[in-house]
């Protein structure tokens, strides 16, 4: 009787997403987990291998963020844990360690993407959304905010039911805005987030200024409302307000 | 010059020696043998002479000798001195030929006269015999000689192998593989030192470039965490709303100076680990490719920046490269063109297949252009820039054998890449 209910009930409420952080640093799991649970996912964080080993015995997550040092153990490891047990997470191995050979080996392992720390803390909320996206969770395709709708398939770009061209640029641009809705975005993270190393940073944010309003002209000219507000000194904020 | 060579040369040389002073000094003794021999058979001539004349009184050609190989001159005194053995040449009575003689020469009274008497004997038996000897004993020695060569030749062969065994891998040693040589023991006492000291040398080495690796990778990971311990609770901050302005600009500034602080040590860290050579894969490179991908990367800063880019090839520069140190080595050259730059500049780049030349415009150098490659070197001081591109660039190329170099003139930049 209640398990019935419970379904029912699941299948009502727009399904809410579990995610495990695997860190040793209490502090910078404290604000991964703060950052993410404002995005609306469930987030429970351990601070130890073995902790963590028991949790995903236990219990299945959609997404796993995971260091690879821990005292007590390497995340390696639990990447394999994970993918022995068959758990369909979706893994993101964070390390302080900028070297190939990890890089490499947390792939080949099945682990889905690799963040090198000192990371912007929107740019793991974004990684995190789009491999919920390519997992597939939710059913859809789609992502929308407001009259916005975007098919990462296809990378098409919707505004109501006119549909707005933008260059490659542009469209990660946006994406990036849609997974941090509401979130201060640095104009740091931002460049980082499109460009990655090739580009000196000063001279970043003076194509992203310019590409900031090349996007928002294209959307304000295909009809949609002024999302993208700038702040002052920082960068900017993609939301209703 | 090879060991062996060596040797060989060695051995030839001494051999070479012996064997002229050994002909030279057998032929010598055996020509003086020969002519004892001769001038003690004209000495018991001299005697049979004597006698013959002191039994008989006179002399007579026609007694035994035959040929003119006595002669008897009328002399008034024995005063003269004569020289009691010489040599010389007489013709040969049947074909005219000058044959060598050894002759015997003294004064003897023959009934009432003196007499200048020579005995001679012809010495071209003695002369053929001492040419054969000589021969053969040559023949002999260049046979024993050569011999003694290729045996020595042989033997060094042999007796170096191990040393040569030890030098291929001494020649293969890797320390980025992170093991000691392995040496197998040798019967040879000094071969064995060798080889023992040289897997105490690998042992410490690896022990050493491990720990040195270690400790970077340690010293950056210790680095970035608390890096991203401060990074993680400043962009908290920022999505705070009930931060003053003034706050806020600080709150910036921090989080500007940490992201500095962590691409400068990502930097460092990237020089230490060219120094530790651990990028030590290799990979043909097509620079032009490479290059294209960049331009294209790159275009929005371009247009942006007011920069007219030409870019010609007149052929494929292929160059044996790590992959990522490629990456890093151009993208640093064409960053540097682009932030030294003025607005409207120019960037030109030219490839063919023995160099890559990029020239930009810009401001005129306040610095010497030998210190530019140098660490922390910055244009100007407070600048955005780590100052460390440049010395990445002149690391990537030392440890790829590369030449880079950087001319200025009139307000045009150029570096040139060339391998060596």
């Amino acid at each position: 009787m209640f398990s019935e209910f419970a379904t029912i009930f699941t299948l009502l409420i727009p399904i809410e997403l579990k995610i495990l952080v695997i860190e040793d640093e209490r502090v910078l799991a404290e604000s991964i987990a703060s950052h993410l649970s404002k995005e609306g996912f469930i987030v429970e964080t351990v601070f130890s291998y073995d902790a963590a080993v028991e949790k995903v015995n236990l219990y299945a997550y959609d997404c796993v963020v995971v260091d690879i040092n821990l005292p007590d153990g390497t995340g390696f490891d639990i990447v394999e844990i994970l993918k022995k047990i068959k758990a369909t997470s979706g893994i993101i191995i964070i390390s302080a360690r900028d070297a190939l050979e990890d890089r490499i080996r947390s792939l080949e392992i099945g682990s889905d993407d690799y963040l090198t720390k000192p990371f912007h803390l929107s740019e793991l909320n974004a990684r995190v959304k789009a491999i919920l996206r390519r997992r597939n969770f939710g059913g859809s395709n789609e992502i929308s905010y407001q009259e916005l709708r975007v098919n990462y398939n296809t990378r098409r770009v919707f505004v109501g039911e006119n549909e707005i061209s933008l260059s490659k640029k542009e469209y990660d641009l946006l994406l990036y805005f849609m997974s941090n809705v509401d979130i201060a975005l640095t104009k740091a993270s931002m460049a980082e987030h499109l460009w990655g190393d090739n580009i000196d940073s000063a001279d970043s944010f003076d194509i992203l200024y310019s590409q900031i309003k090349n996007l928002r002209k294209k959307l304000t000219d295909g009809g949609c409302s002024e999302y993208i507000h700038s702040i002052y000194g920082i960068g900017y904020k993609f939301g209703r307000n | 010059m090879k060991l062996l060579g060596r040797t060989s040369l060695f051995y030839a040389a001494f051999s070479l020696v012996t064997y002229v002073v050994i002909a030279g000094s057998f032929y010598v003794l055996v020509e003086r043998m020969i002519y004892r021999e001769v001038e003690d058979r004209l000495k018991v001539e001299r005697r049979d002479f004597e006698h013959f004349v002191r039994t008989h009184g006179i002399w007579e050609e026609s007694c035994y000798f035959v040929e003119d190989k006595i002669s008897l001159v009328s002399v008034s005194d024995t005063l003269k001195p004569l020289a009691e053995f010489k040599d010389t040449l007489m013709d040969n009575r049947y074909n005219r030929q000058l044959i060598p003689f050894r002759e015997h020469t003294f004064y003897s009274a023959v009934g009432q006269g003196l007499y200048k008497v020579s005995i001679r004997k012809s010495l071209i038996e003695s002369k053929s015999l001492l040419k054969s000897i000589t021969v053969t004993l040559l023949i002999t020695l260049s046979i024993g000689l050569l011999v003694l060569y290729l045996f020595q030749r042989r033997f060094s062969k042999v007796l170096w192998r191990p040393f040569y065994n030890t030098l291929a891998k001494a020649k293969a040693f890797d320390v980025s593989t992170g093991s000691a040589l392995d040496l197998t023991a040798e019967p040879i006492y000094e071969f064995n030192e060798l080889n023992s000291e040289l897997e105490k040398m690998t042992e410490k080495i690896s022990q050493d470039y491990r720990n040195l690796k270690e400790f970077t990778e340690n010293a950056s990971h210790e680095i970035q965490t608390p890096l991203a311990l401060i990074n993680s609770r400043v962009e908290e901050l920022i999505q705070e709303t009930n931060v003053a302005p003034k706050q806020m600009s600080w709150i910036q500034d921090i989080h500007e100076s940490t992201l500095r602080l962590s691409r400068l040590n990502h930097a460092l860290l990237l020089l230490s680990k060219i120094d530790n050579g651990q990028f030590y894969e290799r990979e043909p490179i097509n620079v032009n490719a490479l290059i294209r991908s960049k331009l294209s990367a790159l275009e929005e800063i371009f247009n942006l920046k007011g920069l007219t880019v030409s870019y010609k090839e007149e052929g494929t520069l292929v160059l044996p490269m790590n992959g990522i140190l490629a990456d890093a080595l151009f993208t640093n050259l064409l960053n540097n063109s682009v932030k030294h730059n003025v607005r409207p500049g120019t960037i030109d780049i030219f490839i063919d297949d023995r160099k890559f030349v990029i020239r930009n415009s810009g401001d005129t150098l306040n610095e010497n252009p030998e210190v530019l490659f140098e660490r922390f070197r910055k244009h100007n001081q407070s600048s955005n820039s780590l100052g460390l591109g440049l010395a990445i660039v002149k690391k990537i190329s030392d440890v790829h054998r590369l030449k880079i170099s950087y001319t200025y003139s009139d307000r045009f930049h150029t570096f040139k890449l060339t391998p060596l």
